[in-house]
């Protein structure tokens, strides 16, 4: 089902977004600015819209007792503590130092815990891939594993000639691995942004 | 009052004249280069389904099949958006990523539709989840199936990328197939891995360069780098279609062959072209 209007409206916004970015005109960039500041507007809404559907629902579930209470009470209770942290009466907002030490004595940590699981979950997923035995990933874990002893910390000749041969890998092949899919993707985004624009749609549409 | 004759003489004699009097910026190689690039990517824009794939990238063409053992089971479908979102303070790239994931999101938003089976969509933007409600409605609607629409929902994982790995690391839910398309960065592996944990299949997309081994290794289909891109054309299996590209893809890949061997032999002294191709023998 495709509505004709939306693709208009994308290729309206998408033409005029292109005009003001190639031509310096002063009521083209008024125009353009005006649809930045609505999309601006759109999103801003709809997060806002988010939060309170999230905190009406975690509250219903909550008042019901259905769904998971703990994790409502402290989604409910995260929500409050920011909420007074930054609105109180003489706060400074998204910068008062109540909420930058939320940000900072909680959230932060917990990211960096969280993070802190990606050394086991590589190995493991690793480990995996090798048990089920596909190529592409054997492929992978191997060539993985001989960066990995090129970059050991040997001191001498031997270490120099282990540096300079994990140096020309990373340089050589990888570099040009990386730059080919670079490629790729830059033009394959160019064609999809143009296909969005252009109201094109995917062939099981 | 000119006959229509002469006014065509006339057009052309003014194209003519526009032509004589205009030079090539750049030398007549040059020009041909840019022309060409220019003909390929209007004809990649242009043409819905991709011309050279045959092979079914990242398994989606599986959809269906994990949909029926998902119906079967009893149990969901997760799409993760990844975790870059539209709105969000992320850069441009990003967010082409999560826009990219859409068209994958409706392809399998409909296969669960066919299939009865509820679809959570993960996400940590809520603009990306009003877009997803949208190809969730969508979906529905063209399966004839809004009876079910009320089983699917969207997730706010919330704000970060580090929450939806932790979200899909904790969740107790078993999805029967799980996909995750957008962008996917340092989380990736602890998002992938979540999902793979209580997932029965896993397609994993990014087209973050850095993280291709992550969805290698995640053990699923995996689509890295253009693949995310690519894959909104590739998504229809019909089997004669991909026969007919196969067909023609071993037929020019034959005249290629001919002429590379043909060239070499030629070079070689082995063959003489025009007594081979004209039987006039070499001048």
């Amino acid at each position: 089902m495709r509505r004709p209007t939306v693709p208009a409206l994308v290729i309206v916004v998408g033409v005029l977004l292109l005009a003001d970015l190639l031509v310096v005109n002063e009521s083209l960039g008024e125009l353009a600015g005006l649809a930045v500041d609505a999309a601006i507007l759109v999103a801003a809404g709809a997060a806002l819209a988010a939060v309170a559907a999230l905190a009406v629902r975690r509250s219903g579930e909550l008042w019901r007792r259905r769904g998971d209470p703990v994790g409502a009470v402290l989604v409910l209770g995260g929500m409050a503590a920011v909420l007074v942290a930054g609105l109180r009466p003489g706060a400074d907002g998204a910068s008062d130092p109540a909420v930058q030490w939320l940000v900072s004595a909680l959230l932060v940590p917990l990211g960096a815990t969280l993070f802190g699981l990606l050394f086991v979950t590589t190995l493991a997923a690793a480990r995996r891939s090798l048990e089920v035995g596909g190529r592409e990933a054997t492929l992978l874990v191997a060539a993985a594993l001989v960066v990995l002893v090129l970059l050991l910390p040997v001191s001498g000749d031997a270490g120099a000639w282990l540096a300079a041969a994990a140096q020309w890998l990373l340089d050589v092949p990888i570099g040009a691995v990386f730059r080919g899919m670079l490629l790729g993707v830059a033009t394959l985004a160019a064609v999809f942004a143009a296909r969005t624009m252009l109201g094109i749609g995917s062939a099981d549409d | 009052m000119p006959t229509p004759a002469e006014l065509i003489a006339r057009v052309v004699r003014f194209v003519g004249d526009v032509l004589g009097a205009s030079a090539l910026r750049f030398e007549i190689g040059t020009t041909l280069v840019v022309l060409g690039i220019l003909l390929v990517l209007l004809q990649l824009i242009a043409r819905p389904v991709s011309r050279w794939v045959t092979t079914d990238v990242g398994g989606l063409a599986g959809i269906g099949r994990a949909m029926a053992l998902a119906a079967e089971a009893g149990t969901d479908a997760v799409f993760s958006l990844g975790t870059a979102g539209i709105a969000r303070s992320t850069d441009a790239f990003g967010r082409l990523q999560t826009l990219s994931a859409l068209p994958l999101l409706g392809h399998v938003a409909r296969a669960a539709a066919r299939s009865g089976v509820p679809l959570r969509v993960l996400t940590n933007d809520p603009l990306a989840g009003v877009a997803a409600a949208a190809a969730l409605d969508a979906a529905h609607e063209r399966t004839a199936t809004l009876e079910r629409h009320g089983r699917s929902r969207i997730v706010m994982v919330g704000e970060g990328r580090g929450t939806a790995a932790g979200l899909v690391m904790t969740a107790r839910a078993r999805p029967a197939a799980a996909v995750a398309a957008g962008s996917l960065r340092e989380e990736a592996t602890l998002h992938l891995d979540g999902l793979r944990g209580g997932a029965g299949a896993l397609t994993a997309a990014t087209a973050e360069a850095a993280q291709g081994p992550t969805a290698l290794l995640a053990g699923g289909g995996a689509l890295i780098g253009p693949e995310l891109f690519q894959a909104a054309a590739d998504l229809r299996a019909e089997v004669n279609e991909r026969t007919m590209v196969m067909a023609a893809n071993r037929i020019l890949a034959f005249a290629v062959l001919v002429v590379v061997v043909g060239s070499a032999l030629a070079l070689a002294g082995v063959i003489d072209p025009d007594a081979l191709l004209l039987g006039i023998g070499g001048r």
